[in-house]
């Protein structure tokens, strides 16, 4: 069984964060993830780093971004650390609802939850963990979306 | 899945409307030329603007946030935006966020322009 494991450390900066998606995503396309799943887990990884860089480091350029992944081919695990304060998870609204449909932004942390299979933060808020389990011939979408 | 296409964004204006044809992948790196776009469409009073998302393998909720900003500017003017032919998993993610009750989709362009 193939595992691949290891840790890429990027700047602050969107097209940096590009270039480690898209390693990280060839690795994965590499291990037979399907449409679905590579779907999910390239959604979420963008929506984390996304964060991370934008929301935990306020893209200060002298400050880091850590991706360390652990991927075979039953699943891929991605840990995902920035050097901000943190927030706290729980206190984002909910941008399904009517009154936050119109909002631009809000969309990541529930667009990571309704993709993966595990999605849990540190205490203090900077730190994401991510799980996708490979299961052939199903959307990206996990049953459990709480 | 393949390797995702480069982003692309192809502008045709019709007498009714103006249709975007995107290509590839809209997220983190692309979202800023589609909001400017929608931006620039939305100024010049386009009344309806059509997103041809047929060729579109992926966006993110940076690409999403562009097309709402979009939908926010042409507002102002009675504008608006219309989808076309999302691919299932963009399809999967706009009704994820429930985005499909704030944007018509369409099977094709002349069905989003008539």
């Amino acid at each position: 069984m193939t595992t691949l494991s290891g840790k890429v450390n990027i700047v602050s900066d969107l097209q940096a964060a590009k270039k480690a998606q898209a390693r990280l995503m060839d690795k994965i396309i590499a291990l037979g993830y399907g449409e679905g799943p590579a779907f999910a887990i390239k959604l979420a990884l963008e929506e984390g780093i996304n964060n991370a860089i934008k929301h935990g480091n306020g893209f200060d350029a002298s400050k880091s971004v850590e991706i360390a992944y652990n991927m075979s081919h039953q699943e891929v695990a991605i840990t995902i650390t920035d050097q901000g304060c943190g927030f706290d998870p729980g206190a984002v609204p909910d941008p399904t609802t009517d009154e936050n449909l119109e909002k631009p932004c809000g969309r990541g942390i529930m667009l990571m939850r309704a993709y993966m299979d595990e999605v849990r933060f540190n205490e203090q808020g900077n730190q994401v963990f991510l799980l996708k389990r490979n299961i052939p011939d199903t959307c990206g979408i996990s049953e459990d979306t709480s | 899945m393949k390797r995702p296409d480069k982003f692309e964004l192809n502008v045709h204006k019709g007498s009714t409307a103006v249709v975007l044809k995107l290509r590839g992948s809209a997220g983190m790196g692309e979202a800023d030329t589609l909001r400017a776009k929608l931006e620039e469409l939305a100024e010049t009073r386009t009344p309806v603007i059509i997103l041809d998302l047929t060729d579109m393998d992926f966006i993110s909720s940076a690409g999403l946030g562009a097309i709402i900003f979009g939908h926010l500017k042409s507002r102002h003017h009675r504008g608006e935006i219309r989808l076309v032919n999302p691919q299932p998993e963009v399809r999967r993610l706009l009704e994820t966020t429930r985005l499909t009750k704030l944007f018509p989709i369409y099977v094709t362009v002349e069905q989003a322009i008539a």
